[in-house]
């Protein structure tokens, strides 16, 4: 199967430029940093944590390997062979989920040990990530250097914070519903508590959902900018 | 195997068209040479038939499908080495080839014996960040060739090679003709077209100017004489003869009695020389 083995590929990838070195030495530092937090708070700070990084990573990660590919030139080759571009962004999902996973896994249980359902977290952290992959690779395409890469980055995911004020009970909204990082704290609370069948229902929805709007997305936006030279788009 | 009637392309945009209605026809086994200026819209030919352009007008045909109507398993069909060579720069050549073999459905080529027929057998496993500009580009054609293609398409593929490597990669270009793969060559490499190509047409502007054999062309473009070169009683001379009754000519018959000829040639064009001819411009 393609997809598999571009998902290896991609593991490989990513090993041979040292993200999962970079990742590791990240996870010391949040450890240490862990370790000198309150215990009242080492709950809350954990599901904080791993929502804003181990579930985001793809996000920089997915937009590092796009532009590392494509400033290798490789671009053109990959794309002149029957691999289809699903293959492609669902191979950097999983592959780059994995890696959240295991870092996720990494800086949790050390310090808050064994999460009490580790399916929701884990599905929470996947999901999540294949969600900020899709950004990821929906933005690198559509840049051409790093700097815009992490502006429009930093601006496209600014509303998919917002459901973290309503969790420190900052905020309360209905529109923090609709957002699909609502359904990953949620998935993610599994870690501290049990999770209702209903709840998990919503969050897996909200979060498949928009993982299928920006799967969409990146499809056409790499269909448009690699796939073919000229976009799909009239000319004329 | 390949259709062109009325092509026309404008690059998104841009006011000027590119390709300016070109017609040709290539057929199944036909080694067939693209040469032309830079810009001249060469490569821009390529990646209409290879699917990367797709709001051309006119027909493009290939395989007997509409290029516009190509979905992705036109590339298990084809083979494609680009002008840069570009690799994933932290895998070794093996890696990469095996890398790119494994998306291919016909995954039969043996990377190692392909990379034996370039001669980089030794280099298998370094890296290919360590790799020069003509090592990159047999690289290059090993990947072009990984599914066994039925039409090749080669972008420039003795650019950063040696006339060693030139000539290997020659022979094996040859060799896929031979069994039946239809090779087109985007090149301003104007011998390595000669010595390849059944066919060239000459792009300039977005047009085709001329298309024909190398022979023919180098035939019309020339005149139908014979320098001979010779020692003469004040050191080396030459002269011209017309062909057409050269058996008659007197002062030509008694040159190749009577003096030590040091060269003889007909004196029909060169492909470097219908390259300015046509082009109007000259080679670099």
């Amino acid at each position: 199967m393609r997809m598999w083995r571009m998902f290896l590929f991609d593991i490989r990838f990513q090993w041979k430029h040292g993200f999962y070195l970079i990742y590791s030495l990240i996870c010391i530092v949040y450890f240490g940093i862990l370790y000198f937090v309150h215990e009242d708070y080492v709950e809350k700070s954990l599901i904080l944590l791993t929502f804003s990084d181990p579930s985001a990573l793809g996000l920089l990660f997915a937009g590092g390997i796009i532009l590392l590919e494509r400033g290798q030139g490789v671009m053109g080759s990959l794309f002149a062979t029957p691999v289809r571009i699903r293959e492609y962004v669902l191979a950097k999902c999983l592959s780059l989920s994995c890696l959240s996973v295991l870092a996720a896994y990494a800086i949790h249980l050390p310090i808050g040990g064994w999460p009490v359902s580790p399916v929701h977290f884990t599905i929470g952290v996947a999901l999540t990530s294949s969600f900020f992959t899709l950004i990821g690779i929906w933005t690198a395409v559509q840049c051409r250097s790093i700097n815009s890469f992490i502006l429009l980055t930093q601006l496209y995911v600014l509303p998919f914070v917002l459901p973290l004020a309503g969790y420190l009970d900052w905020m309360h909204s209905p529109f923090m519903a609709l957002l699909p990082t609502h359904g990953t704290l949620i998935l993610l609370d599994g870690a501290i508590r049990v999770v209702g069948w209903q709840e998990t229902i919503y969050a897996i929805l909200s979060l498949v959902l928009w993982i299928g709007g920006f799967g969409w997305l990146t499809n056409r936006a790499v269909l448009g900018t690699v796939r073919k030279l000229d976009g799909g788009k009239s000319h004329e | 195997m390949i259709q062109v009637k009325e092509l026309k392309y404008t690059y998104p945009r841009k006011k000027q068209q590119t390709l300016r209605g070109l017609d040709f026809e290539i057929g199944a086994g036909e080694v067939f040479g693209f040469l032309g200026p830079s810009g001249a819209g060469k490569s821009t030919i390529q990646n209409i038939l290879v699917g990367k352009l797709q709001n051309y007008e006119g027909a493009v045909h290939v395989f007997g499908q509409e290029m516009k109507k190509a979905g992705v398993d036109y590339y298990e069909r084809i083979g494609v080495s680009f002008e840069f060579p570009n690799f994933y720069g932290r895998f070794t050549a093996l890696e990469n080839l095996n890398h790119f073999r494994s998306l291919y459905r016909n995954r039969d080529a043996e990377p190692m014996a392909l990379l034996e027929s370039v001669g980089m057998s030794q280099a298998a496993h370094t890296k290919v960040e360590q790799f020069s500009k003509g090592m990159k580009m047999r690289l290059n054609y090993c990947r072009a060739v990984l599914n066994d293609p039925e039409i090749l398409f080669l972008d420039e593929p003795t650019s950063g090679l040696d006339p060693v490597n030139t000539a290997m990669l020659k022979r094996l270009i040859l060799q896929r003709k031979e069994a039946g793969t239809t090779v087109l060559i985007t090149t301003h490499n104007m011998q390595a077209a000669e010595e390849l190509c059944d066919r060239v047409a000459f792009i300039v502007d977005g047009e085709i100017k001329r298309i024909d054999t190398p022979h023919n062309l180098k035939l019309r473009g020339g005149e139908r004489k014979v320098r001979v070169e010779y020692e003469g009683d004040q050191g080396r001379s030459s002269e011209d003869f017309a062909l057409d009754g050269i058996g008659d000519d007197a002062r030509f018959l008694e040159l190749l009695r009577y003096r030590q000829i040091i060269t003889m040639h007909t004196l029909e064009a060169s492909m470097d020389q219908i390259f300015i001819d046509v082009t109007g411009r000259s080679l670099v």
